[in-house]
């Protein structure tokens, strides 16, 4: 089984680096914060050990979702890709756990190499951030870092275990029912979410609601002015998420409303616009971190221009609070367009025969790739949608509070430049991802 | 009129890799495809029969040679032209069906046009799907059809533009014997109704006793014509071919 495993990496070098990659950046993430939280386990001041487990706990448990996220998402694409493969393996008579295995023992490859590595890239990391701490006065000068074995070990094991469950989902899925050959095509979009996904994406957007309510109700009331801050501030992630979570079943609705338009601009918009609607369970693994990439970064970055103007500039508290909310905005930004350009290469690499098949029946070289960037279109289109829709949950409610009223009074240029990077961004990795499969031609049977 | 053939090769020849490493897989064909023909190219493995059909498609550039579509020399065109050689002059029916998993049946036979830029002709669609007997699965995505459905599809799809040659490759390599009869005698139709030209390659003799000749290819280069084949024959023939091959090697 794991000589059959490698052998299977090899075979889909693109997919499966694209895993790697998140998978990389996502341990070295999660394992920096729990350097900084092993940290501030150690002989520190209460004071620093409180900032340091307020960094390392908070903010690495919102990195850690969202990279558990993409990781989950990108690796599930690859294994979804592979039906027919498996089916294959049923057919000549692998048993449907036999099959499991081999995904299993894949994914467990990919995502230990990647968490490994990853993890020793934290440890300097860790030691960076630690540093810009003590530069920025927000820990005392005498702290020593003592991020170690422990909080690695943990990173890897929380990285490896979430790689795993993600494949042991997707992989149950693509192995019950008969043995047949012919499922491969059958990954058109009719697939429908399991019931516990609707569930978490609906709880999620509902929590961050509830938040968003809770802030303009109770906490805009507390004396302390930071309390709304801490109730509205997750909220545009927590929604995000939620959307993300459920972004096949959102893509599929929101293109198929917007085909009829977009079929009339040519054969291209035509073609993406049935591919991103019947196939939505594909490009929902590029959707979801486009919502999550512009809610975080608008959500997050108003919230911090808001408190700014209102009372943060002077106030000491406020310096570290907003440090860390810039510093987990950048972290996820970062990690979210790692994301959309991973998981685009995944989807496009593992279109290539149908690609291929177009250019057969006559499309040429430029239809093909301009196909592909109308399909990023129409995904980040309605992904940035969805992301500033998402970004109102943290926006209204602390606008609010701070008496600016539901509008914020400045840096309303801010969501035009997210949206054009988002886009920007999302076109960049289709085309880089449709490049990279090469010329189209030669033989197909 | 003028009489120029539908397809037509002369002195084709491809060679894989170079040096000692090259394989000759054609070596010197020379064909010609009268309109309204239905031929069988038949041959045993790395005869080049394959070749034959990826060069007349312009899906590899011969070694040496022309090939000759509908009266036009194309064997120097660029990607571009032969794309365009593709969409308008060429129908393809694969062992694979290659259907686009997320267009319908009805889609999948006007996309040759709309990659032409023309609009797709919804009767002129209607109508090769009733004649393919889909008429009642214009809606259906793919995998709700059967095998057999979705390379009826293909065929329409192949006839939607009209096309100067109709080239399958092993059309029912991946279909049950009553399923291969069914997308045979369509394509024999298309001959004989529309005055289709089929060039069509194969291995199985039942596929082949429904052309009306049979070029048989061996090591590169045409080993036999037969004319009005039945199955009987042609499997015959091959067994010959297949000692001639032992005895070249």
């Amino acid at each position: 089984m794991t000589s059959l495993a490698w052998a299977s990496l090899r075979h889909r070098a693109t997919a499966f680096t694209a895993t790697f990659v998140s998978v990389l950046l996502g341990a070295a993430l999660i394992g920096a914060f729990a350097t900084l939280a092993q940290t501030g386990m150690g002989d520190v001041s209460a004071d620093d050990a409180e900032t340091l487990r307020i960094m390392g706990i908070v903010v690495g448990s919102w990195g850690s979702a969202i990279v558990l996220f993409s990781v989950a998402s990108t690796l599930g694409i690859t294994v979804r890709q592979r039906a027919e493969e498996i089916g294959l393996l049923r057919v000549v008579g692998a048993t449907p756990r036999q099959a499991r295995r081999l995904v299993l023992a894949e994914a467990a490859a990919v995502t230990g190499l990647g968490a490994v590595l990853g993890a020793l890239l934290a440890w300097p990391a860790g030691l960076v951030l630690l540093a810009l701490l003590r530069n920025g006065g927000m820990v005392s000068g005498t702290v020593e870092y003592a991020g170690g074995p422990a909080a690695l070990a943990v990173t890897v094991a929380l990285v490896v275990l979430t790689g795993l469950v993600a494949a042991a989902v997707t992989a149950r899925r693509s192995t019950t029912g008969p043995a047949t050959l012919a499922i491969a095509e059958a990954a058109s979009g009719t697939a429908r979410m399991r019931w516990w996904r609707v569930l978490l994406g609906l709880l999620l957007i509902g929590y961050g609601v509830a938040m968003a309510v809770v802030t303009i109700t109770v906490t805009a009331h507390d004396s302390d002015p930071y309390a709304s801050m801490s109730t509205s501030g997750s909220s545009c992630i927590l929604v995000a998420v939620g959307l993300a979570t459920l972004s096949p079943v959102l893509l599929r609705w929101l293109s198929s409303a917007c085909a009829p338009a977009v079929g009339r601009t040519g054969v291209v918009g035509w073609l993406a616009a049935y591919n991103t609607s019947r196939r939505s369970h594909l490009l929902g693994a590029v959707l979801a971190p486009v919502i999550v990439l512009t809610s975080g970064a608008v959500g997050v970055l108003m919230l911090v221009g808001i408190d700014h103007r209102t009372i943060g500039a002077g106030h000491p508290e406020g310096r570290t609070i907003n440090l860390l909310n810039n510093l987990i905005t950048g972290m996820m930004v970062v990690f979210a367009a790692v994301v959309v350009v991973n998981a685009f290469a995944a989807v496009v690499a593992g279109r290539r025969a149908e690609l291929q098949r177009l250019r057969l029946l006559g499309a040429t070289p430029s239809q093909v790739e301009r196909s592909v960037l109308a399909e990023a279109a129409i995904v980040a289109g309605i992904g940035v949608l969805l992301g500033l829709l998402a970004s109102l949950a943290t926006v209204v409610p602390f606008a609010v509070a701070r008496d600016e009223g539901p509008v914020p009074d400045g840096q309303l240029w801010l969501p035009v430049v997210v949206v054009v990077a988002a886009t920007g961004l999302t076109l960049l990795s289709a085309r880089s991802a449709v490049r990279r499969l090469g010329p189209l031609t030669g033989a197909v049977r | 009129m003028d009489t120029h053939a539908a397809l037509e090769v002369t002195g084709l020849a491809h060679t894989y890799g170079d040096g000692p490493n090259a394989v000759p897989a054609l070596a010197g064909v020379d064909l010609s495809f009268a309109r309204g023909t239905f031929t069988a190219v038949m041959g045993p493995s790395g005869s080049g029969k394959s070749t034959f059909l990826n060069c007349a498609a312009g899906l590899e550039r011969p070694t040496a040679g022309r090939v000759v579509v509908d009266g036009r020399d194309v064997t120097d065109d660029d990607e571009d032209a032969r794309t365009r050689l593709r969409r308008e002059r060429l129908g393809f029916v694969f062992q694979g069906f290659h259907l686009l998993p997320y267009l319908t049946a009805e889609q999948n036979v006007g996309l040759p046009l709309r990659l032409a830029g023309r609009r797709s002709d919804r009767t002129r669609v209607r109508e090769l799907l009733a004649r393919v007997g889909l008429g009642d699965r214009a809606h259906h995505l793919p995998t709700a059809l059967s095998g057999g459905q979705q390379q009826r599809v293909a065929i329409a799809r192949a006839l939607v533009t009209a096309p100067a040659v109709l080239l399958a490759d092993e059309p029912t390599g991946a279909l049950d014997t009553t399923t291969a009869h069914e997308v045979l005698a369509l394509l024999r139709d298309s001959v004989d109704t529309l005055g289709q030209t089929i060039v069509m390659v194969t291995h199985d003799p039942v596929a082949a006793a429904y052309a009306d000749s049979v070029v048989f290819l061996v090591d590169g280069r045409v080993a036999g014509r037969m004319d009005r084949p039945t199955a009987d024959a042609v499997a015959g023939q091959l067994a010959h071919l297949d000692q001639l091959t032992r005895v070249a090697s």
